[in-house]
This record gives structure tokens, C-alpha cells and sequence, in this order.
């Protein structure tokens, strides 16, 4: 079969199935009375959900650290508060790539070229990448809210040890995280391992798109070079 | 600008005369028919909420093509608000018969097989390509370059006949 036959047989089928291919009148009246939709409402509920908890974790947090600062910082352990500020202001900056990507792809024109579209999207959902990368570098964080002190004065070597072991591989695993997660290691076992399930698989997806767009796009570049 | 009156005139038809767009694209992105209603149903909505954007810088049939191949690629999902809010489409989206195959349904068959398995963007230049649009309009529905458009659909044409010609082996 050659080129021609083979796209006689696909246009033929078509048009014989397109025959019978009824749109009703009363269905595309309906989609016509659709507003336009705007940018709050195109958002799903348990996404203003998650934003709204976030704001409020974010607030109530920085309200109390700026607090803490200014009224209370000699009488309060400095570590917790250097501690629970570094959350506060990661959870500030992932909550930020949040919104900036719900406005983004709200934004994104479908009526522009497949590549271009398509890389918008691919790009801002792996943007996803950083809030998960955020994160992660909180992990320390977590291991130094309880120090004071006396620790200093109190504890003996065994227990620095301990501590500095304990402290230090949560440090050195937030940090190869931060630098490693990223889409070239998107193969790699340990970050499918990660980014395992169901809520991780529109991210997977996006970037397997991007890889497709990158394909076209190289040809593209070394056509314009060439021109 | 159109008025509203205006647009919705323009939608219908646009929906009635380039039907057979909407139509081969949710074809070739969905096996079941389920499937097809939802994006059929997405792609409409997607029409209509662009229209206003819509300029003759374009043929009409370029910028439906973009929007039907990129809610095809990108933005469908299966929306259960979306589905319990609005009319379910009642479109029928016929099936050949499968009974008594001749030579052309098997590589109809053959064909359709070789589209299934096909990336997502693949999928699109392949639509266009069978659809017999000229390198330049595909340059500018997919956003490349004519002559990346002309190496890309060298390459497809070649992966086709290869299998082609092993169904003749």
C-alpha cells in the first residue's frame, strides 16, 4: 500500500463515518450560554482550599516569628525562632510557585501553536518540581526546633554525636534533594520512587510532553540555523 | 469585535461546517466512546470560550485544529463537576462494522493500530499529515519551522511504511 492509498483509506473512512456524525443543534445552544469562564472560577474548590490553609499557616506563623522578634527575642531560644522562621518563609516561597502557577495556566492560550502551548504547560507543571523541592529543604528545620541552650553547657560528647548525626543526615539528604530533583533525573529510580502515585501523575505526564517537545523543537532550531 | 449574538452565531457554524475536525481528532485521542463524548464536549467548550480571540490571520481551520489538538493533548480530563453541571453532548460517533473484513478494513485496522501507538504530538502530525495539509500549514498548526515540518513527516512516513510492508511480508 502506498502513500496515497493509504491516505485515500483514511479520508474515505472518515468521510463515511462523518456522514452519520450528528451534532445537535440544541447541545451546541447550551455550550453558547457557558460564561467566559474567569480566573477564580476555572480553579477547583480544594485548590483555593489548599491555598486559603496556606495563607493562614503563613500569617498566623509570620505574625507570631515578627512578634517573637521584636518582643521577645532575648527571653525565647534563638534556635527555635531561626528555626520556625526558615519554615515560615520556604513555606512562604512554595505557596508563592503555587498561585503564580494557577495564574500562569489560567493564562496559557490554546489557540497558540501545539508546541508552543504544550511546552507552557509541560514547563509550569514541572515548576511543581520546586514546591516539592522547598520542601524538602525543610527537613533539618524539623530536627532543630527543640534546641537550646543548655545543650551547649549540659550534654556530653555521645549525645552531640548523636544529635550531629541525626541533624546532619537530614541536612545532607534536604540538600542532595534540592539539588537532584530535577527533570534530567526524571529516569532515575529513586526520584520515580518519590514522585510515586496517582497526584504525581499529571507531573510525570508533563514531563514525558516536554521531552516530545524538545524532539521538535531541536529540528526546529537547526532548520532556523541552516536557513 | 463580534456581539454576542454574533459569536454565537459564528460557533454554531464553525461546529457544523468544520465538524469532521472535532470529529477525526477525538477519534484518533480516544478508543471508547465515553471518552470521545467527554472530549468532544471539552473541545466545543474550549471553541467557545476562545472565540472571541479568533482573527482571520489565521484560516478558520488552522485555529481549530490548534484548539482541538491541544485540549486533545493537554487539557482533557474527566471532569465530574464539569459533566454534572452542563448537557451531556448526545453526539453519535458512528463505528465501522467489524463483521466480513475486507483487504482495506484490516488495513484500516492496520492503520488506526499504527496511530494508536504514536506520542501524543505525533499523533497530531499524523492526523495532518493523512489530512493531506501542506507542510506550511503544519508548520503552522504544530508552531515549527517548514522544513523541520516537511523532516518530521519524512520520518513518520517512513515508520508507516515499515509497517506496512511487514504486514505484506
Amino acid at each position: 500500500m502506498n502513500e496515497l492509498e493509504i491516505k485515500q483509506l483514511w479520508q474515505s473512512t472518515n468521510e463515511k463515518l462523518e456522514e452519520s456524525f450528528v451534532i445537535n443543534r440544541k447541545n451546541t445552544e447550551d455550550i453558547t450560554r457557558l460564561k467566559v469562564q474567569n480566573f477564580v472560577s476555572s480553579i477547583k474548590p480544594i485548590k483555593i482550599f489548599t491555598i486559603l490553609v496556606g495563607i493562614l499557616w503563613v500569617g498566623i506563623l509570620g505574625t507570631v516569628v515578627v512578634n517573637l522578634f521584636i518582643f521577645s527575642f532575648s527571653k525565647i531560644s534563638h534556635l527555635f525562632l531561626f528555626s520556625l522562621a526558615i519554615q515560615v518563609v520556604l513555606t512562604a516561597i512554595a505557596l508563592t510557585i503555587y498561585i503564580y502557577q494557577l495564574i500562569t495556566i489560567y493564562q496559557v492560550d490554546i489557540t497558540e501553536p501545539i508546541l508552543k502551548t504544550q511546552e507552557k504547560i509541560a514547563n509550569l507543571k514541572t515548576t511543581t518540581l520546586w514546591t516539592a523541592k522547598i520542601m524538602f529543604l525543610q527537613l533539618p528545620v524539623w530536627t532543630t526546633f527543640w534546641w537550646n541552650e543548655t545543650m551547649l553547657t549540659d550534654w556530653n560528647f555521645l549525645q552531640w554525636s548523636i544529635l550531629s548525626l541525626y541533624t546532619g543526615s537530614f541536612t545532607f539528604l534536604a540538600l542532595w534533594l534540592f539539588f537532584n530533583i530535577k527533570y534530567e533525573n526524571r529516569d532515575k529510580k529513586w526520584f520515580k520512587f518519590i514522585f510515586n502515585g496517582k497526584e504525581w501523575t499529571p507531573l510525570m505526564k508533563s514531563m514525558e510532553l516536554l521531552e516530545q517537545v524538545n524532539e521538535y523543537k531541536i529540528g526546529t532550531i537547526a532548520g532556523n540555523r541552516r536557513g | 469585535m463580534m456581539t454576542k449574538e454574533e459569536q454565537q452565531q459564528f460557533f454554531q457554524e464553525i461546529i457544523e461546517q468544520h465538524k469532521g475536525i472535532l470529529f477525526k481528532v477525538a477519534r484518533t485521542y480516544c478508543l471508547n466512546e465515553e471518552d470521545r463524548q467527554d472530549l468532544l464536549q471539552e473541545i466545543m467548550i474550549q471553541i467557545w470560550q476562545s472565540i472571541h480571540k479568533y482573527n482571520d490571520q489565521h484560516k478558520i481551520s488552522t485555529w481549530l485544529y490548534r484548539i482541538s489538538l491541544n485540549v486533545a493533548i493537554s487539557f482533557y480530563r474527566k471532569n465530574a463537576t464539569r459533566a454534572g453541571k452542563y448537557t451531556v453532548l448526545k453526539t453519535q460517533i458512528p463505528e465501522m462494522q467489524t463483521e466480513d473484513k475486507t483487504e482495506n478494513e484490516r488495513q484500516l485496522n492496520l492503520l488506526e493500530q499504527f496511530i494508536s501507538e504514536l506520542k501524543e504530538i505525533d499523533k497530531a502530525l499524523m492526523i495532518l499529515y493523512l489530512e493531506d495539509k501542506s507542510h506550511a500549514e503544519i508548520a503552522g498548526i504544530l508552531g515549527m519551522s517548514v522544513s523541520n515540518a516537511g523532516t518530521k513527516i519524512g520520518r513518520i512516513k517512513d515508520k508507516l511504511k515499515t509497517r506496512f510492508s511487514q504486514l505484506k511480508s
